[in-house]
């Protein structure tokens, strides 16, 4: 193979395939057949060899990571039944247009100030209030499962600045973490290379706590979830809400104007950072690709920009992420053009080819589009604040993408190729449903309470308060629900809501929001239609659980899924999917953000790790009045309690399925249209006053909810009969099922019978009452099942795990 | 500037560094007590466009000052060391200055804490734990102390802390001074981080400047609190109110 000595790579009249796809594994470029061929024949028809800067960009623009290409393709699924037989075929032009961004635009909703075309969707913080909140949650799982402090801290970094890229800067005031890890006390076998959960767990804890507290941006709300087949590929989800004032939800691109960047100086730091992200990680994977981050230099970003906007400095703003300059500028300049400068760049590494500057993604940086006349007094701005900045060029009407490096031009690419070139590939897709079986094996009622203690002892169960504590996440002085909450801070709360009053300095106002989050990663075996629809109203039904206004609520879907050039892992992704879009057009709460990654799969000698393909639902609703919000703790003796929503049959993907009943795969299906009418009933006899304590029943079921709940020295005796008779059900599916949806709720004695009244033709049924005494007892009418000590379980539950 | 004045709406300084997150909450706290506010950069004091003798109160909120690289506070402590002239003017005017958590840091480091007289007697180090810790713990006031912050105040409640290096460390004839001249302003009841006889908060010998590990303008507002009590709520308030009406 012949390379041409100096900037040019190859020959485009007389390069063969074979030439390109070793250029292409040489490179690192991700690149696959049909876009390669697609490159070389623009080339041909301008007559003239790529370099390598415009194959770099090209490679980094139709990354994976930055178009979502999968995700846009056509596909066909075909469902097949666990006989074999063909059952379904679906196709698809756009499988995202037609679930995701479908069940967007069929809703409607008026709220909804920007959706699918900035950094992250706004919608109305309340009814005609003047602040929007926006919302992003992104990935940064193969950093992570290399380099777990490193690649956690540049992604609580990168999500930032997604927020501050909204809009003419969003204000970002929460930070969201959710994590799926392998079990950090069992022993595996981990191959030579690659880190143990333990260490990973505690490199991504680090990471949010160093890089989150020092940015001064409240961590407050996440999960973690543990399965063994996150060893190899642990998934890290960090998410940020940003404040913005609706003038400033749009940004425009002046032609002129000059290209700024401020924050951290420009190296060979994560250079193809967009490329390694898609594709699997092997043995070779190095960690050389992730960099370490530094907060304060972000945080001297937020304040330059803070200040910034309100001075009208600048006139549009995008984050520096995936692609560097890149993907920042082409993107801005995607409506009018660029001519930039390299030679202008800060440098912090002198041994940088001009291409590497180009796709450099060092940290810290966002690139600005300054008003002519505005430049002293950012340069001002950024004397005080200690932040650098440079101007790299200016913003032309060209439709071109022009860049110089040393006096040359090294880019010099049409806007249009770049954005609208990429070819599509139909994928395909294959679902084979498993055979359901729900198979409960009878116990003696001796044995209930240690399988409640098992329960609660087991690490999808046990207190986060390891990891929470950790956080800072009370900074801004605005988390009204915090992640725990009652006497002591015990117990764990649902959802997390802010106050926007301090944000927004008016103390009139006790307004603000709600955001909380779902996932059942190990439905997707069983159903990845029916995973979705969990996670979605399990997220839901976290902010009913607080009083959020869900029916002003949207919602995010972040997929995370293995290489999908295998069309099993296709199957589960696009029925999750469809499964995505039905939950949000059922439950009439649209999608304002989502991410999705792939390739998350490891390949060791011969053997494929793959996850379960994994949807995490984030959810966000406006709270009209933050002094109003129930939480989950038992608040008085002697109150009734009633169980809202319904219970379902099986033990398939639950933590009693996992422990105890492994052959049980049987999942009840969710009827969402009919939750979306019941949590709305319930929001209304909260507003009531009805309710004052309510908490969703989740990982470990009914048992574990109603002992959470008991934390704060309030008892509760429960009798699970009049359940049964309704659902049909056997004693252990109430107790340890997590199939259905359901909310335990703590009524006001007082107002039981106006709320009976109120609830009439919804599936409420009472289970019982509050008691003195800091003990749980669960009886089926006469026989006692069993009774926990609860600060004896708290023992238990409160586990450390590093 | 040395005698009491009689000012209508106290000027309050909230005087920032790169790395300052609690600057903005702080001033709220000031805003609702009724003080005028004002957000500086130490960098525009240092280059003259704003003068500390000017304001009424100096706040130094919390954070991660220059990310607490070297130690916590150290690098906001020398900026502040080199306007030594205005400070020890400022505090001899017996004005007040409150520091919190990261601001305490700064306190003690430049040397304003226990004595001011810019000599660092004490520090601020590691938690025992390790790390960065987070929750809402109980202290107890020491009603004998000269502080001015602390009128009105319960004799016990909660203050979130949120901090990774909040341990006081003194050698035993500093500690033994501290605490028979009742320096120590708050105390753990239940010590989150191995702080030398509990303490949470020292003053100076006048009671003029406060340092403070927890934080109490995160303990400001009764929806603040994580579960609802009778007396405690809004606690906070005092802190700013005492400085406020000290200085009117």
């Amino acid at each position: 193979m012949s390379l041409l000595k100096d900037k040019f790579l190859f020959d485009v009249f007389k390069v063969n395939l074979n030439q390109l796809v070793a250029l292409n594994n040489k490179y690192g470029w991700s690149l696959n057949l049909e876009e390669l061929k697609i490159i070389v024949q623009y080339f041909r028809n301008i007559s003239r060899n790529p370099t390598r800067a415009e194959i770099e960009t090209i490679a980094q623009t139709w990354s994976e990571h930055c178009k979502h290409k999968t995700f846009n393709s056509p596909c066909v699924l075909t469902i097949k039944d666990h006989r074999g037989k063909i059952k379904n075929i679906y196709r698809f032009k756009n499988l995202f247009k037609e679930t995701i961004v479908y069940a967007t635009e069929k809703l409607k909703k008026s709220y909804c100030l920007s959706v699918f075309k900035d950094n992250a969707g706004v919608i109305e913080l309340g009814k005609e209030s003047k602040w929007g909140i926006c919302f992003k949650v992104e990935t940064h799982n193969h950093p992570c499962a290399i380099e777990p402090y490193g690649g956690t801290e540049t992604g609580v970094g990168g999500v930032v600045r997604d927020i501050l890229g909204v809009g003419l800067g969003a204000k970002p005031i929460l930070n969201t973490d959710n994590f799926c890890f392998a079990f950090p006390d069992k022993k595996y076998n981990v191959a030579k290379g690659f880190l143990s959960p333990h260490k990973i767990i505690s490199g991504v804890v680090s990471g949010v706590r160093d890089y989150g507290n020092k940015i001064g941006i409240p961590t407050a709300c996440g999960s973690v979830f543990f399965d063994d087949r996150y060893l190899y590929n642990p998934l890290v989800y960090v998410g940020c809400v940003g404040i913005i004032n609706r003038k400033d939800v749009n940004k425009e691109v002046l032609p002129g104007s000059y290209i700024v960047v401020i924050g951290g100086s420009t190296g060979k730091d994560g250079v193809g950072g967009s490329t390694f992200s898609s594709q699997d990680i092997s043995e070779n994977s190095t960690s050389s690709h992730v960099q370490i981050g530094h907060a304060i230099n972000e945080k001297k970003v937020i304040d330059v920009l803070m200040k910034a906007k309100e001075l009208s400095i600048y006139s549009a703003l995008t984050d520096c992420g995936a692609g560097g300059f890149s993907s920042a500028v082409g993107e801005l300049a995607s409506e009018t053009g660029a001519l930039v400068d390299l030679d202008k760049v800060i440098l912090k590494d002198r041994d940088i080819e001009g291409w590497q500057v180009w796709l450099s993604e060092s940290q810290e940086r966002m690139v600005l589009c300054v008003y002519e006349d505005k430049i002293k007094e950012l340069e001002k701005l950024c004397e005080v604040e200690e932040c650098q900045m440079y101007i790299i060029g200016r913003f032309t009407n060209d439709r071109k993408l022009t860049v110089k490096w040393k006096g040359e031009n090294i880019v010099e690419l049409d806007m249009d190729f770049l954005h609208q070139g990429l070819p599509k590939i139909e994928r395909k897709a294959i679902w084979i449903e498993p055979k359901m079986k729900n198979k409960i094996s009878k116990i003696s009622v001796m044995d209930y309470y240690d399988r409640f203690e098992k329960i609660i002892s087991d690490l999808n169960v046990t207190s986060r308060r390891w990891i929470i504590q950790q956080y800072d996440h009370e900074v801004i002085g605005q988390t009204v629900l915090k992640p725990f909450c009652g006497v002591n801070e015990y117990a764990p709360s649902d959802a997390t809501v802010i106050w926007t009053g301090q944000v927004c300095e008016d103390f009139s106002l006790f307004n603000g929001f709600a955001v909380a989050c779902g996932m059942k990663p190990n439905m997707s075996d069983i159903s990845p239609y029916e995973m979705a629809k969990y996670s979605f109203d399990e997220a839901i039904r976290n902010l009913v659980c607080v009083g959020a206004d869900i029916s002003r609520g949207a919602a995010l879907d972040n997929f995370c899924a293995a290489n999908p050039n295998n069309e099993k892992v296709m199957g589960e992704f696009s029925l999750a999917a469809i499964g995505a879009r039905d939950a949000s057009v059922d439950m009439e709460i649209p999608y304002i953000s989502g991410k999705d990654s792939f390739y998350n799969q490891t390949n060791i000698g011969s053997k494929i790790y793959k996850i379960p393909t994994t949807l995490l639902i984030s959810a966000i609703a406006p709270v009209e009045d933050v002094r109003n919000i129930i939480t989950p703790y038992f608040k008085k003796p002697f109150n009734p309690i009633y169980i809202v929503g319904s219970f379902g049959k099986g033990f398939g993907a639950s933590v009693y399925g996992r422990l105890f009943q492994n052959d049980n795969n049987y999942i009840s299906p969710l009827n969402l249209k009919q939750n979306r009418k019941v949590y709305l009933k319930l929001l209304e006899a909260m507003r009531k006053g009805f309710v004052i304590s309510a908490h969703d029943v989740s990982e470990g079921g009914l048992a574990a909810c109603v002992f959470e709940m008991s934390l704060c020295f309030i008892g509760a005796d429960i009798n699970i009969n009049e359940i049964i008779k309704v659902y049909n059900i056997t004693e252990l599916e109430v107790l340890f099922g997590e199939c259905g949806s359901k909310i335990v709720v703590e009524i006001d004695l007082k107002n039981e019978k106006e709320f009976i009244k109120l609830m009439k033709n919804f599936p409420v049924i009472k289970i019982g009452y509050t008691t003195k005494i800091p003990s749980i007892v669960f009886k089926d009418n006469g026989n006692i099942l069993f009774t926990s000590d609860v600060n004896k379980a708290r023992q238990l539950w409160e586990r450390n795990v590093l | 500037m040395g005698k009491k004045r009689i000012i209508k709406k106290p000027k309050v300084i909230i005087l920032r560094a790169c790395g300052t997150n609690c600057d903005i909450e702080t001033e709220n706290a000031f805003k609702y007590v009724g003080a005028f506010t004002e957000r500086v950069h130490i960098n525009e004091v240092l280059k003259g466009y704003k003068n500390i003798n000017d304001y009424d109160i100096i706040t130094l909120p919390g954070g991660f000052s220059f990310g607490d690289d070297i130690s916590a506070g150290k690098i906001f402590a020398l900026r502040i060391k080199s306007l030594y002239r205005d400070f020890k003017k400022f505090i001899d005017s017996k004005r007040p200055i409150i520091g919190i958590c990261n601001g305490f840091q700064v306190l003690v480091k430049t040397g304003l804490l226990p004595y001011s007289d810019f000599k660092q007697r004490v520090t601020l180090f590691l938690n025992d734990c390790g790390h960065f810790l987070c929750r809402w713990v109980k202290v107890k006031v020491n009603k004998k102390s000269p502080s001015i912050f602390i009128k009105g105040l319960p004799e016990e409640f909660y203050l979130p802390i949120a901090h990774g290096e909040g341990k006081l460390i003194a050698d035993d004839i500093v500690s033994q001074k501290i605490i028979s001249s009742n320096l120590d302003v708050l105390r753990y009841i239940d010590n989150p981080n191995g702080s030398i006889y509990n303490i949470a908060a020292l003053t100076n010998e006048f009671g003029n400047v406060i340092g403070i590990m927890p934080h109490p303008e995160r303990a400001f507002f009764s929806i603040q609190f994580p579960w609802k009590t009778r007396e405690e709520n809004s606690v906070g308030f005092h802190f700013f109110k005492n400085a406020v009406e000290y200085v009117k």
